[in-house]
C-alpha cells in the first residue's frame, strides 16, 4: 500500500440561504431575465408578467445575449444594471446543460444583492439546476420547476401551463 | 496567485527548501494500477481506462518539472468553482500517465479554458458533445512528441493524448464536470477521454503560425470549443479558388450550433493538409484572404431553411439572402497539419458561443 494525493477540491462553502420572501407584489418591481433561445419561456415570462401586473406590480424585462468576449461583459454590466432597478428577480430559462450554467449563474448574481430571487426551470433540468445551486455557495436558491419538454409544445399550451404555473410560482417566490 | 492560507516564505523557490508544498488529502492505496483504478474509480475520479496511482514521488517529479509553486491557483474552473491549483494538476496529470515535462502545456491550457470569452461555464454543462480542442505551437511540439503530421488528431500516438487526458481528469475531478450531474452532454464525445491535443505542422505552413498570427509567438496553445471532427473530402479540384470555396461550403449545414438563435457568436476551424495549403496559398498568399473566402462560402440560403426557422435565426450573421456561419472572416481559424497524402481537410464545428483563447507555455 502506498499514500496517494487525493485529485479532488472540496465544494464550496454553502452559506447562503433562500433570500427574503417577496412578499406582495403590489408595489413592486418585478424583474424578468429572458433569453434568446427558448420561445416557451418568452410566454411563459409573458403570462406571469400579465397576471404580476393585475396583482399590482410593474414588471420590467431583461434579454440575455451572448456570454462571450466583449457582448459578455457588456451583458453583465446590462444584468447588474437590470438588478439594480428591480425588486425581485425571475431568472430562467434553465431548460439545456449551458443555459441551466447561465440561468443559476446570473439568479445567485441576483440573490447576493438581497432581493427576492427565483430560477425557473424545466423538470428534466431541475437536479443540474440544485447541483450548480450548491456548487455555487447557495443550495437554498428558490428554484421554480416547470413541466418537460416545454419548447416542443404550442404557444396555447405553453401559455396555458403558464397561468395554470403562476400561483404555485408566486408560493415559490415567498408571495 | 497563491492561496491565502499558505503564508510561507517563497524565497527558496518552487523547489520548497524544507518546505512541504503538498497540502492535498492523502489516502491510502494500493500501487498496483489495476486495483488502484477499481478503487479509484469507484471514488468518482476515473473515466475508464487504467489510472497512475499519484503518490508523493510521482506527483513531486512533476511540479520538478514547471517552475511555479505547487500552491499557486492557476484557475477556478466552473461549475465547481474551486482553487484549481498546480498541485491538484499534477495530481490528476500522474492519474492520466502524462509525461512530467508536459506539466507547462497543460497548465497553460487550462488557464486559457478559464479566461472568461471561452465561456467554460457553459461547455462543461451543455447538452451539446463538445470537447475543448488544443493546438500547440512552437518548438515544445517536438520535446513532447505531440503530433502534427499523419494522424496527428487521432492515431499517430506521442504526447497528446495523455496531454490530453490529464486535461479531461481535471475537467472531472476539479472542476466537477460529471456526466448526468454537471454535464448534461446528450451524447458526449470520444475527446471527452484523451481530448483532442495536436500541432500545427509550422514548417509546411505557407502562412505564420496559428498562435504567432493570434499574438503569441513560440511556444504557445490555443483552445477551441470543438464538436468533434468532420472530414472535408476532394478529388475535383485544380486550383486554390475552388477547392477553398469547396471546403468553405462544407463548412455550413443545418443544425450547426452557429445556427442557432442562442449562438450570438460562433467560429469556423479548419485544418489543411501541407499540399492543399500550398495549392491554396498559390493564389491567396495572405491567410486573411483565405478566412475571406471561408467566411463568404460558410453560408446558407435563407430560403432552404424550413418554414419557421428564418425567425430564429441570428441577424448579425444574416447578409442579404444568406446566413453565415460566423459573424465575420476574422471568426475562421486556419492551421496547417495532416499527412501528405492529400485528398481531405478537416474541419471542427465551434458549440458557437465560445471564442478561442490562445496562451504562452511558460
Amino acid at each position: 500500500m502506498v499514500l496517494v494525493l487525493d485529485p479532488t477540491l472540496a465544494p464550496l462553502a454553502d452559506s447562503g440561504g433562500s433570500g427574503p420572501d417577496a412578499g406582495t407584489l403590489a408595489g413592486k418591481r418585478v424583474g424578468f431575465r429572458v433569453d434568446i433561445l427558448w420561445r416557451s419561456w418568452d410566454w411563459v415570462s409573458d403570462e406571469w408578467a400579465r397576471l404580476a401586473e393585475r396583482d399590482g406590480a410593474e414588471v420590467r424585462f431583461w434579454r440575455a445575449r451572448g456570454r462571450t468576449g466583449d457582448e459578455g461583459d457588456a451583458m453583465l454590466k446590462e444584468l447588474d444594471d437590470f438588478l439594480a432597478g428591480v425588486d425581485i428577480a425571475v431568472v430562467g430559462l434553465a431548460n439545456c446543460g449551458s443555459c441551466t450554467s447561465w440561468t443559476i449563474h446570473d439568479a445567485l448574481r441576483a440573490a447576493s444583492t438581497g432581493i427576492p430571487t427565483v430560477a425557473v426551470c424545466t423538470d428534466h433540468f431541475k437536479d443540474l439546476a440544485g447541483t450548480l445551486a450548491r456548487r455555487g455557495g447557495r443550495s437554498a436558491l428558490r428554484r421554480h420547476v416547470l413541466p418537460y419538454p416545454l419548447d416542443t409544445l404550442q404557444e396555447a399550451e405553453v401559455r396555458d401551463i403558464a397561468r395554470a404555473q403562476y400561483r404555485p410560482f408566486l408560493r415559490t417566490l415567498g408571495v | 496567485m497563491t492561496s491565502p492560507a499558505r503564508s510561507i516564505d517563497r524565497s527558496c523557490g518552487p523547489s520548497g527548501c524544507e518546505v512541504d508544498w503538498l497540502s492535498s488529502e492523502r489516502h491510502e492505496a494500493s500501487d498496483d494500477i489495476t486495483a488502484f483504478t477499481r478503487w479509484a474509480t469507484e471514488r468518482g475520479w476515473g473515466d475508464g481506462l487504467p489510472l497512475v496511482p499519484p503518490t508523493e514521488g510521482r506527483v513531486r517529479a512533476f511540479l520538478a518539472r514547471c517552475a511555479r509553486f505547487p500552491d499557486e491557483i492557476v484557475a477556478e474552473l466552473p461549475p465547481l468553482r474551486g482553487e484549481c491549483t498546480v498541485e491538484k494538476i499534477a495530481v490528476n496529470a500522474v492519474m492520466a500517465g502524462a509525461d512530467p515535462a508536459a506539466m507547462p502545456v497543460i497548465i497553460a491550457a487550462i488557464e486559457a479554458m478559464s479566461r472568461p470569452e471561452f465561456n467554460l461555464a457553459a461547455l462543461n454543462a451543455t447538452t451539446g458533445s463538445v470537447v475543448p480542442a488544443v493546438i500547440v505551437n512552437g518548438p515544445v511540439r517536438d520535446e513532447l512528441a505531440i503530433p502534427y503530421e499523419v494522424s496527428c488528431l487521432g492515431g499517430a500516438g506521442g504526447g497528446a493524448p495523455a496531454i490530453g487526458r490529464a486535461i479531461r481528469l481535471v475537467m472531472r475531478n476539479l472542476a466537477g464536470q460529471a456526466a448526468g450531474i454537471t454535464s448534461q452532454s446528450v451524447f458526449g464525445t470520444p475527446g471527452r477521454l484523451a481530448g483532442i491535443v495536436f500541432g500545427e505542422w509550422e514548417e509546411q505552413s505557407p502562412w505564420a503560425p496559428l498562435a504567432q498570427r493570434r499574438g503569441v509567438a513560440g511556444n504557445a496553445v490555443t483552445v477551441y470549443g470543438a464538436m468533434g471532427t468532420t472530414n472535408i473530402c476532394d478529388v475535383i479540384a485544380d486550383n486554390g479558388r475552388s477547392l477553398l470555396e469547396f471546403i468553405g461550403k462544407g463548412l455550413a449545414y443545418h443544425g450547426a450550433n452557429g445556427m442557432l438563435p442562442s449562438s450570438a457568436f460562433c467560429e469556423l476551424f479548419v485544418a489543411f493538409n501541407p499540399i492543399w495549403a500550398k495549392m491554396i496559398a498559390a493564389e491567396y498568399p495572405g491567410v486573411e484572404d483565405v478566412q475571406q473566402v471561408l467566411w463568404e462560402t460558410a453560408s446558407l440560403p435563407v430560403s432552404s431553411f424550413p418554414d419557421g426557422y428564418d425567425a430564429g435565426l441570428v441577424l448579425s450573421r444574416r447578409h442579404g439572402d444568406r446566413v453565415h456561419v460566423a459573424q465575420s472572416p476574422q471568426d475562421v481559424i486556419v492551421t496547417v497539419c495532416g499527412g501528405m497524402g492529400n485528398l481531405h481537410a478537416l474541419s471542427m464545428p465551434s458549440w458557437g458561443d465560445t471564442k478561442s483563447v490562445t496562451a504562452a507555455i511558460q
